[in-house]
């Protein structure tokens, strides 16, 4: 339960209270002894303050401006001078109780504000019956002794139950965020699982299939499964090298792979270096990886930053099957056949 | 010599002295003097040669961009000759006024018709040089159509003007007039050269390009 709720009840607990002592005992008391008529302005006063606070519950705006409890202090000052001479703590003094009800609801939530207030409230009273000086001391005593010490110890349980409720909605708290770390080491390892898997794209279903002979590398086309694999590898390999230019140590890697089939490539490269996010750079070489995995002779390689722009291109002599194309989403990527040159580039807009 | 082209070489390494007059000569280029000092540019039969096919790399480490002014500034048509693929370099040769700017690593038949633009006075424009182009970003640089872009791009990619023909439907002449209309609008920026006075000179004449496009 958060503090607004607590603070939210406490209120309208005390609001109740408040009431019932208002109409039920002190408005007897009023009627029934002479009073100035200052009293009925301290009652008054107190009914507005009553109103007030019953505006603020219903509108669900528990907090209470602490100045509010200036009323309350006024009413205590009519309401303890309009009293008949010697009535102090007597039967008649009918505002005595009912100003402490009400600093307890203005001011519940601030327990020093309202043990100020409190001490003030009592010790006008205390002064006002010693300057009658005709009271009964022990009724005194007893008045304020029982009537205080109710309202601090509702002050208390208040308190406790504030506390209370907070260390309940720090442990709801604190449990929550574990059960969320939690989740999102399972996700992190699974999507680290996952995409390394989907990194390593055609080597695991290849190998698998090596593995159950289903396939023979006698064969032109797991020969070219396999170029594209070791290709594919060699790229995820220099994926997290700490370089300068990452995209260009990718491409590098890639043709080093392919000079080692035996393709003569050359690499040319142009502008200046900019960032890649690294799975634009994945999409960037991935077409690039694939046709140089099936070229056979001569293949230019090409890397164009311009300032809206990178572009990987790659120029082959056309092999008899082009390899497919896998899905790219930040990237465009378009490949072409012309007099027996295969083209394949990737363009991504940097802006 | 069947076109009488004659070609000076500066470059510090005798086998590509060696390397570049057989590649000349397979193309009826008479190569009439080289050395590693570019004084060989400027006296004897090299002062008369056509062209001038400068190494930017000399013994000594910096590149010989003075020597390339000067040569320029003294109307020379000059191919520059470098081991570095730099696009900085490349771009700020261009600048000064050279005609070409050719990697070592572009072969023989770059280099004959770089020479053999550069006789004439026109550009030539190696896919290198094409992506140094494509990829500057600096703010002086040119506005270059679509297509004018799309073929630089494709031709630095692909090194074959035929498949950049057949890519974008068009034909070759046209892929070399696009390529030479960047190079035109490059010439008539930044500072003035006799070589790049000429360019944009021949080509407006020619009706290669506007001057509104310019």
């Amino acid at each position: 339960m958060t503090d607004h709720a607590v603070l939210t009840i406490t209120r309208r607990v005390l609001l109740v209270v408040v009431l019932a002592i208002q109409l039920v005992l002190t408005l007897p008391q009023l009627v029934g002894s002479p009073h100035g008529p200052s009293a009925w302005v301290a009652y008054g006063l107190l009914t507005s303050v009553l109103g007030i606070v019953a505006g603020n519950v219903a509108a669900a705006r528990p907090e209470l401006p602490a100045w509010l409890a200036v009323a309350p202090l006024a009413a205590s000052v009519l309401a303890t001078t309009a009293l008949p001479a010697g009535a102090s703590f007597g039967p008649a003094d009918w505002g005595f109780g009912l100003v402490g009800w009400y600093l307890l609801l203005v001011l519940v939530e601030r327990p020093t504000a309202l043990l100020a207030a409190l001490s003030a409230h009592i010790c006008f009273s205390i002064v006002w019956f010693a300057h009658a000086g005709n009271g009964d001391i022990g009724t005194a005593g007893v008045v304020i002794l029982s009537g205080t010490s109710f309202q601090l110890g509702v002050l208390v349980i208040t308190r406790v139950l504030h506390r209370d409720a907070r260390l309940a909605a720090e442990a709801a708290a604190e449990h929550d965020a574990a059960r969320t770390r939690e989740e999102l080491a399972r996700q992190r390892e699974q999507d680290l699982k996952a995409g390394f898997e989907g990194q390593l794209g055609a080597l695991l279903p290849l190998l698998a299939d090596l593995a159950d002979e289903q396939v023979s590398v006698a064969d032109q086309t797991t020969r070219l499964r396999c170029s594209v694999a070791a290709v594919q590898l060699r790229r995820l390999f220099a994926e997290n090298d700490d370089v300068p230019d990452p995209l260009l140590h990718e491409l590098t890697a890639c043709v080093d792979v392919a000079e080692r089939r035996g393709v003569v490539v050359s690499l040319a490269v142009s502008g200046t270096a900019t960032p890649v996010p690294t799975e634009v750079r994945r999409e960037l070489v991935a077409p690039m990886a694939q046709a140089l995995a099936a070229a056979n002779g001569r293949a230019k390689v090409s890397l164009l930053r311009t300032a809206t722009e990178v572009r990987v291109a790659v120029v082959a002599d056309a092999p008899e099957t082009l390899p497919e194309a896998g899905t790219a989403e930040a990237v465009t990527v378009e490949t072409s056949v012309h007099s027996g040159l295969v083209r394949s580039e990737a363009r991504w807009r940097t802006a | 010599m069947a076109d009488g082209v004659t070609a000076v070489l500066v470059d510090d390494h005798p086998v590509v002295r060696a390397g570049v007059a057989h590649w000349l000569s397979t193309a009826d280029i008479e190569l009439v003097a080289s050395g590693e000092d570019p004084g060989v540019a400027w006296t004897g039969p090299g002062a008369a040669a056509d062209v001038v096919v400068l190494d930017l790399h000399l013994t000594g480490g910096a590149p010989a961009t003075s020597e390339l002014r000067k040569l320029v500034e003294d109307g020379r048509r000059v191919i520059v000759y470098s081991m570095r693929d730099d696009d900085e370099i490349a771009l700020q040769c261009l600048e000064i006024g050279a005609l070409s700017y050719l990697t070592k690593a572009e072969g023989a038949d770059h280099l004959v018709q770089a020479v053999k633009a550069a006789a004439v006075g026109q550009s030539y424009t190696p896919p290198a040089l094409a992506g140094a182009l494509a990829g500057d970003r600096s703010d002086t640089r040119p506005a270059l159509s679509p297509r004018e872009t799309e073929v630089l791009v494709e031709w630095f990619q692909s090194e074959s003007k035929e498949f950049v023909a057949q890519r974008l439907n068009i034909t070759l002449s046209t892929v070399n007039s696009h390529l030479e209309r960047i190079r035109v609008k490059y010439a008539a920026i930044g500072r003035q050269a006799p070589t790049k006075a000429a360019l944009v000179a021949r080509a407006i004449q020619d009706g290669l390009i506007g001057l509104d496009d310019l």
